[in-house]
């Protein structure tokens, strides 16, 4: 069997429009790099935006996709990453005695008040991890090592984070709290854009800056009977700057902490882990890696309106691209009226005349979308190095942009076909 | 051969015509024409009934209206028309009479207020506007007074439009174009741009994107209105030609007396209505 009658009829249409559609599209030129420009930037703007959102929700669940614990253990009110309540000390031991369970390392966040060379105050989160654990600190470092830690008020910080930190370089001094802090060392990529600076330090230094704040600290117990037993601390007197800074203490069971990492030995199924290790820690919640990353992006995007208007950005975008490529060819076709009333006394059904356009929007998205793509990589290749700020266009995100920039030309298409498809073939009498 | 040419019995003027008469074939007799010249009033109907079946164009009482606001203008009043098969047929008559409105009708791209339009004895007033269109792409060839080619497309890519309407594919659409612009005398013009042609060269593109597909009817509105005399001439030859060629029926509207030796049939049309006599 032959083609269908119907496959030939597309093509003749194919074949009879594509000539006059690339033609009349090529026609002026200048009008249409202008037109081509405003496509460009709107299919920018469009990627630039979701980019933006896409970076900045990674940015906020980085510490925990570098992790390579496969359950991590949380109070069970966790909002997001950094919104949690803490867990008493006692738990970590409660979870390494969990069959199935082969490491545990522990996490502690807390926030505090950096003060710069200068005076000057920023609120920072404060990260305190076993600098020899195995299952945490895995993002790149840029400079100095993790094991420098080891030594008390010793820090890393992002190396994006210097320049709101008010400092330029490892080996730079600061202060939080009361407690002294020297720069060794700078991390990559663990900065994030919803938060203020991380400061990551051993477990003790980390514990010694919370509680060198100036500020009530509740810390709660839950005793064996299943109470709960909390005390208020203080500590309000500021220290004398000449003393050296106390060796920080080591933790103790009275000391909250943020998190419980879990290796699991191989072989063991974590839903059943899980479940084992919420029954030994009441009150807890265990994720694993991958929902707890995605719970904490989750809440960024729709909990908070930061999604919502890097979105409406996006939108805003779309229409604009929309209003442009409409603009251009509904102005196109009017300019080419005549051309379409010839074709329609000659004969040619509508769907030619469809076609012509359509192919116009294609030719404009295709055109469009190519040198956009260009510049938007080009510029977050800019940002990510310049400002520290990640737009990040994924594959998907890119063929995304792409099914809506054609959407986008083709719509308007729709909408300047209005225009031909009123036309009265029988203007082509009149001179 | 010289001859006085009648319309219907009312001699005409042989000054009208620049080329002498001598120069022309004329190859009908112009006993027998006389009797083809009587064109048929609006009120005689019963006579048109008869002749509708063999034309290759069959108007029965066409009436066309235009609304403009409260106003309507009525621009055809009750036109019958026959044009035999294979007739060179002219319109005339004075500006504004209806000339360019009966025209489009006949063509199938103007719908009548009334009346009915057969061409090649299928009733177009009766077709759905997608079989119309159709039926005009298979059977008719355009020509216009504003030659309405497409400006962005070369002389030889405007002919292959209409043969790629017209089903050609590919490449034999492209040796089918430089057949029929070798054949108005422009195939060393295939490549030129309409806006590097002459006026006349303009024109004969649009006769051969008419061409294009062999239709056996050609409807032209003041194809040389737009012309000087050098560039009319050419045009005027090829339609000449082209009417003699087997079997393709013309109708042309147009002011143009040079083309009136051409043809086999003229109409006045005045103020909506057929005229049985020229008006001057
Ligand atoms: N779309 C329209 N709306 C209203 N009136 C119209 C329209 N088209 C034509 N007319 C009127 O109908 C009459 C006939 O017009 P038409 O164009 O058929 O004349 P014509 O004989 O071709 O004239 P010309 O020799 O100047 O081209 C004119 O009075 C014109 O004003
Ligand atoms: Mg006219």
């Amino acid at each position: 069997m032959g083609e269908s009658p119907v496959r030939f009829y597309c093509f003749y249409i194919y074949m009879a429009s594509s000539t006059i559609a690339r033609k009349n599209l090529f026609e002026d030129p200048i009008r249409f790099l202008v037109a081509q420009a405003g496509i460009l930037f709107a299919v920018s703007l469009v990627t630039i935006q979701l980019g933006i959102l896409k970076g900045f929700l990674r940015s906020t669940s980085m510490l925990v996709e570098y992790s390579s614990a496969d359950l991590w253990v949380a109070n069970k009110d966790l909002v997001h990453f950094e919104l949690v309540s803490s867990l008493p000390a006692e738990y970590l031991k409660k979870a390494t005695e969990v069959p199935g369970v082969e490491k545990t390392e522990v996490v502690l966040l807390r926030a505090g008040r950096w003060r710069d060379p200068k005076g000057n105050l920023s609120t920072v989160r404060i990260i305190g991890f076993n600098p020899e654990g195995q299952m945490f600190a895995r993002w790149p470092m840029g400079e100095g090592q993790l094991a420098s830690l080891n030594q008390s008020y010793k820090v890393l910080v992002d190396r994006a984070s210097l320049a709101s930190l008010d400092v330029s370089k490892v080996g730079d001094q600061a202060t939080i709290g009361n407690l002294p802090l020297e720069i060794v060392g700078l991390t990559e990529d663990t900065k994030s854009t919803a938060s203020s600076a991380f400061v990551f330090a051993s477990l003790e230094t980390a514990n010694a800056y919370s509680l060198a704040e100036l500020s009530s600290n509740i810390t709660c117990r839950r005793l064996p009977d299943n109470s709960t037993d909390c005390s208020n601390q203080f500590s309000n007197a500021p220290r004398d700057r000449n003393l050296p800074a106390p060796e920080p203490r080591r933790l103790n069971l009275s000391d909250p902490i943020t998190y419980i990492l879990i290796k699991a030995k191989s072989g063991e199924d974590l839903e059943q882990l899980r479940t084992k290790l919420a029954q030994a820690m009441p009150d807890t919640v265990v994720y694993t890696r991958k929902e707890l990353s995605e719970k904490t992006r989750n809440y960024w995007e729709v909990r908070t309106s930061v999604g919502f208007i890097l979105g409406f950005g996006a939108v805003v975008g779309f229409v604009v691209g929309m209003v442009i490529v409409g603009q251009i060819l509904y102005a196109s076709v009017a300019d080419h009226l005549r051309e379409f009333g010839t074709l329609k006394a000659m004969g040619a059904s509508n769907w030619v005349i469809y076609s012509i356009i359509l192919e116009q929007a294609l030719w404009m998205s295709v055109l469009g979308y190519i040198p956009s793509m260009a510049l938007c990589f080009a510029l977050s290749a800019w940002t990510l190095k310049a400002k520290g700020v990640m737009i990040l266009i994924e594959p998907t995100t890119a063929a995304g942009v792409f099914v809506l920039t054609v959407v986008m030309c083709v719509g308007s298409a729709l909408f300047a076909v209005q225009r031909v498809t009123r036309v009265d073939p029988a203007i082509v009498f009149k001179a | 051969m010289t001859s006085n040419l009648n319309f219907d019995g009312v001699p005409l003027d042989p000054t009208l015509l620049p080329i002498p008469m001598t120069a022309i074939n004329l190859s009908f007799n112009p006993l027998h024409r006389k009797a083809d010249l009587v064109t048929v009033t609006a009120s005689s109907p019963s006579l048109s009934q008869e002749t509708t079946a063999q034309g290759a164009i069959a108007a029965t009482n066409v009436r066309m209206s235009y609304q403009s606001g409260s106003e309507v203008f009525h621009a055809l009043k009750g036109v019958d028309l026959q044009v035999p098969t294979g007739d060179m047929q002219l319109l005339m008559g004075p500006s504004g009479s209806g000339k360019t409105t009966l025209l489009s009708i006949l063509a199938g791209i103007l719908t009548p207020t009334g009346g009915s339009v057969k061409l090649l004895g299928q009733d177009i007033t009766k077709m759905s506007p997608k079989a119309l269109a159709k039926f005009r792409l298979e059977n008719i060839g355009f020509i216009f007074q504003g030659f309405n080619l497409f400006p962005a497309l070369s002389a030889v890519e405007n002919v292959e439009v209409a043969l790629k309407l017209k089903g050609y594919r590919g490449s034999s659409a492209r040796k089918e174009a430089l057949v029929l612009l070798e054949q108005v005398g422009l195939a060393n013009k295939a490549n030129n741009l309409p806006r590097d042609l002459s006026g006349g060269q303009k024109q004969r593109v649009a006769i051969a994107r008419a061409l294009a597909g062999n239709p056996s009817l050609i409807m032209a509105d003041e194809p040389t209105a737009a012309l000087d005399s050098q560039n009319g001439h050419a045009v005027i030859e090829l339609l000449r030609q082209l009417a003699k060629e087997g079997g393709r029926t013309v109708l042309l509207v147009t002011h143009d007396p040079r083309i009136m030796d051409a043809a086999d049939r003229i109409t006045y049309l005045e103020d909506g209505l057929i005229q049985t006599k020229p008006h001057h």
